[in-house]
């Protein structure tokens, strides 16, 4: 049957960077392990499963460089290893302790299943899961994108070099991580401002996207609201994400994964089991922190956690089926009314965390992979397309100045920038003017070893300063003290280094500590911060 | 208040940031001089950070703030749009300007649906055990 109209899924795969190679286990390592084997090995089993039965996912995936980074870190792998054997020796205790439970044996097999793929798929690709996203890529099945260098909201650097920055060295990371270069970019936070769109055109960007109320906001600019893409008057192709389904998907209030047949985030046996039993699996600090095993379910909206009934997998895999079918069926409504009222089949943008895939939402894997089987099993006049070919098989979009948006709390830039974390750019800005300012002292001076080894660490530590995570973990107040030192390192880091440099007093082994702990970028060149007449 | 465990080097710097529709955020530093200006009481304590409009340098707005608040939230002025603003201190009866910002640009009117899903804030405010 022939198209009636396009989807288009975007799922952005990011995490801080965070690496501590001197603690054999730390805290917040935890946050890229649980997102591994709860949501990027599911995902790729996926895409790997659909491709393999000559069912093309066609979905865009961006990577952040400092994901990216962390899934290629040896250090890491092995420490991924030990977590995912760690759970699978804690599991086998679990199937014998619950054996005489039917359902709650059911629940503890599917996690067995669970981080036995992982560890399947960990051992399939020598622990490095860039292989096979690469390959899918490769065979057409998905579009990778990247991102901003580590995850900047780009509104709140005033700093065009600082921009540049976070592009360029994005744009050359994701070259030597994929061995080709980058057509669209995923703006941090979907965070625009229109200064934005030149930059991006710039540094070889061909596309971005942006929130809805962006492209609405436009009116009579943008006739197909947010169901055709546009352009930005120097060629910047722009997809506007569509806040149906997205709220469909993203809401845990009115969203499918708020359903009461779905597992429960915050009941864990970390929490709920016997101390002594559970506490060869906590940190060393003993401190009850959940484990990733989840027996319970929702239950019902506002039920109290200790009120939650086990969570039936059989059950939930029906409530998949069924939200698939609704979303498909909210997307066919969505393109015959644009059909009837514009005689234009629209494309439909929908962009999440691929987190809330499998970590957030525990079904969200098999939801997708529901919602692609059943356009082709029952022939639905709609086609799962990727920014690059739907951009190269339209018509030339219109052209579009839209306003600044985000798609954070409120829309617009609040969760980065309010009372709770606004004490932190001062130290960001620090770093940055620092960086740029020796930038352009040293750009044209020929430098021995240690001194371009500092400057370019130093650049390592200005782009982590700028991350969006640490604003947004002061604000919503989840591992605070941690976002608070791990800024703040970051910006005295740079800022030591740089006035080593200067002093030509360079501190090797501090340094040579340094770079093996925040060892991402391994050819960035400090002189990225460097004025430049074009930006 | 939150604030940075470390001391940062002492630089005359005056920041404008775009914070939603109708409201931008600045922060400010001064220089170990000026700072002991203020302290001496050369200057007063109260400062004026007044927003201009980036086009034609037409003056928005005024508001005050102590010299040692180092930031502050401001309206965005009437006609919205790209500002700048400067930090002005009174000496001897005399407003001096100190300090320029860089230029920031935000609307007055927000067109984001107040029920709009928003990312993962979704998930990570509901209550943690």
């Amino acid at each position: 049957m022939a198209s009636r109209g396009s989807l288009m899924f975007l799922l952005h795969a990011h995490l801080p960077y965070v690496n501590h190679p001197q603690d054999s286990a730390f805290l917040e390592e935890n946050w890229f392990f649980e997102a591994v084997v709860e949501t990027y090995v599911p995902l790729i089993s996926v895409l790997e499963r659909l491709a393999a039965e000559g069912i093309r996912p066609g979905v865009a995936v961006s990577i952040s460089p400092t994901l990216g980074a962390m899934l290629e870190n040896e250090a890491l792998e092995a420490k991924l290893g030990r977590y995912v054997d760690s759970r699978l020796e804690l599991i086998e205790k679990e199937l014998e302790r619950v054996k005489d439970d039917p359902l709650l044996l059911r629940t503890v097999q599917l996690y067995q299943e669970l981080y036995q793929e992982a560890a399947g798929l960990l051992h399939k690709y020598s622990g490095d899961l860039i292989t096979p996203l690469k390959s899918l890529q490769h065979a057409g099945q998905i579009e990778i994108i990247t991102t901003a260098a580590t995850h900047a909201v780009l509104p709140l650097l005033a700093r065009p070099e600082a921009v540049r920055a976070q592009l360029a060295v994005a744009a050359e990371d994701y070259t030597d991580r994929f061995n080709c270069k980058p057509s669209g970019f995923w703006l941090p936070e979907c965070a625009y401002e229109p200064r934005l769109n030149s930059y991006l055109k710039l540094s070889g960007f061909n596309y971005t996207f942006t929130e809805s109320h962006a492209v609405e906001s436009a009116g009579a600019q943008a006739p197909n609201g947010v169901y055709s893409p546009y352009r930005t008057p120097n060629g910047l192709g722009l997809f506007a994400r569509d806040a149906a389904s997205s709220r469909e998907v993203w809401s845990a209030k009115f969203g499918y994964p708020g359903d009461p047949a779905y597992r429960e985030f915050y009941r864990d046996l970390g929490y709920d089991g016997d101390y002594e039993y559970v506490r060869p699996y906590l940190g060393s600090d003993g401190i009850r922190r959940p484990l990733g095993l989840k027996y319970h379910r929702i239950t019902a909206a506002g039920t109290d956690l200790s009120a939650k009934q086990y969570y039936d997998p059989d059950a939930a895999l029906e409530r998949v089926e069924a939200h698939a079918a609704d979303f498909l069926e909210r997307r066919m409504k969505q393109t015959d009314d644009f059909y009837a009222a514009r005689g234009q089949r629209p494309l439909i943008v929908s962009c999440y965390d691929a987190e809330l895939f499998g970590h957030w939402w525990f079904e969200g894997p098999a939801f997708l992979e529901a919602v692609i089987r059943r356009i082709r099993a029952e022939r639905l006049p709609l086609q799962f397309v990727t920014p690059t070919e739907y951009l190269n098989s339209c018509q030339e979009p219109l052209e579009l100045s839209p306003g600044m948006s985000s798609w954070g709390e409120n829309g617009y830039f609040d969760p980065w920038v309010n009372e709770t974390n606004d004490f932190i750019y001062p130290a960001v800005y620090a770093a940055t003017d620092k960086m740029i300012e020796t930038a352009n002292r040293f750009r044209n001076q020929d430098l021995n070893g240690s001194s371009l080894r500092a400057l370019n660490q130093a650049a390592r530590e200005t782009l982590l300063a700028q991350s969006s995570d640490w604003a947004f973990l002061l604000y919503i107040g989840s591992h605070a003290d941690y976002a608070k030192g791990r800024l703040e390192d970051h910006a005295a880091n740079a800022l030591r280094l740089l006035g080593e440099v200067i002093e030509k007093k360079v501190d090797e082994p501090a340094l040579a500590e340094l770079e093996r702990r925040n060892c991402l970028f391994p050819r960035l060149d400090f002189k990225v911060f460097s004025s430049v007449s074009r930006f | 208040m939150p604030e940075l465990s470390r001391t940062l080097p002492a630089e005359d710097k005056l920041v404008l940031l775009p914070k939603n529709p109708g409201v931008f955020f600045a922060f400010w530093q001064f220089s170990e001089s000026r700072a002991d200006s203020f302290r001496a009481q050369a200057f007063a304590p109260e400062i004026e950070l007044r927003l201009s409009y980036s086009d034609d340098k037409a003056p928005a707005s005024a508001h005050k703030a102590q010299w040692q608040a180092g930031r502050a939230y401001l309206p965005v002025p009437p006609r919205g749009g790209s500002c700048e603003a400067a930090l002005y201190a009174l000496r001897a009866g005399a407003w001096e300007k100190l300090l320029e910002s860089n230029p920031a640009s935000a609307p007055v009117t927000a067109g984001a649906d107040s029920e709009r899903a928003c990312a993962s804030m979704e998930f990570y405010k509901r209550v943690q055990p």
